[in-house]
């Protein structure tokens, strides 16, 4: 308690609740999930096989945003896109990697429920992008 | 995904609870937490909260059905400018604005460290 303020609001200074936020952070590094996750996202890079596939449909999708938008999209296109999703989707490397990704999300979550419920403040909509 | 269904690592949930701790006492937070404690103390402040609330709901009603009069809005109107001037409620809402805003700068702190961003894994899925 040597580094508290001691108000009558029991203050804590900035410095000592960043530490507990980098404290936490390293925590979560450590884990499991975050470990497979960074290895995953690694092995992803350094497909090329799956790096061409994710650029294949990306380059699709956003040539057909225009018409995605405004439903007009023909059914070849839309089944192209779809193929090419497909293809990306059913690579190993990113499938290993959504599934990473997918254990971390919910590690985070329930990490963020846990301020969310202490703090009576909910973290993640204070923090995360808003929503459409 | 369910998360009351999952167990942290132990020393994830000892830093979680950490810092779940040290928040209550940064400064935003600790002047919203006492804005709350005194507007829970505060049975006129309540009260006029509470008959605010009803008369936006009421007035939700009667617009959906067509039935708004001059009369309702002169009320609901009258009853937003004693929210708006109550010190007590004006407080809360302010503290606990200053107390949401601090929050990103929390999740930058950690953020920085992961390499991600933490706040959009742990958000909901989005629309």
């Amino acid at each position: 308690m040597t580094d508290l303020t001691l108000n009558e609001l029991e203050v804590a200074p900035p410095s000592v609740i960043l530490q507990a936020a980098r404290d936490f952070a390293g925590a979560l590094a450590e884990t499991p999930q975050f470990q497979a996750f960074e290895e995953a996202a690694e092995r992803l890079r350094r497909d090329e096989a799956a790096q061409r596939a994710m650029q294949a449909y990306q380059a699709r999708q956003q040539s057909l945003q225009m018409m995605l938008m405004l439903n007009a999209a023909s059914a070849e296109e839309g089944a192209e896109l779809k193929r090419l999703q497909q293809a990306f989707l059913a690579a190993p490397a990113v499938a290993a990697y959504l599934q990473a990704q997918e254990d971390l999300t919910a590690i985070c979550r329930a990490a963020a429920d846990l301020l969310s419920q202490h703090t009576g403040l909910s973290f993640a909509a204070a923090c995360g992008p808003g929503c459409c | 995904m369910d998360t009351a269904t999952i167990v942290l690592p132990p020393n994830l949930l000892a830093a979680a609870e950490a810092l779940a701790e040290q928040l209550l006492h940064a400064e935003p937070i600790a002047l919203y937490y006492r804005a709350q404690a005194r507007l829970d103390a505060d049975r006129h402040a309540r009260t006029l909260l509470e008959r605010f609330s009803a008369a936006q709901a009421d007035l939700r009603v009667r617009q959906a059905r067509g039935m708004v009069t001059q009369a309702d809005v002169n009320h609901l109107r009258a009853l937003q400018r004693e929210v708006q001037s109550n010190r007590v409620i004006v407080e809360y809402a302010e503290t606990q604005q200053m107390a949401i805003a601090y929050l990103p700068g929390v999740n930058q702190e950690i953020s920085q460290m992961l390499g991600v961003d933490f706040a959009s894994l742990a958000g909901p899925a989005s629309c």
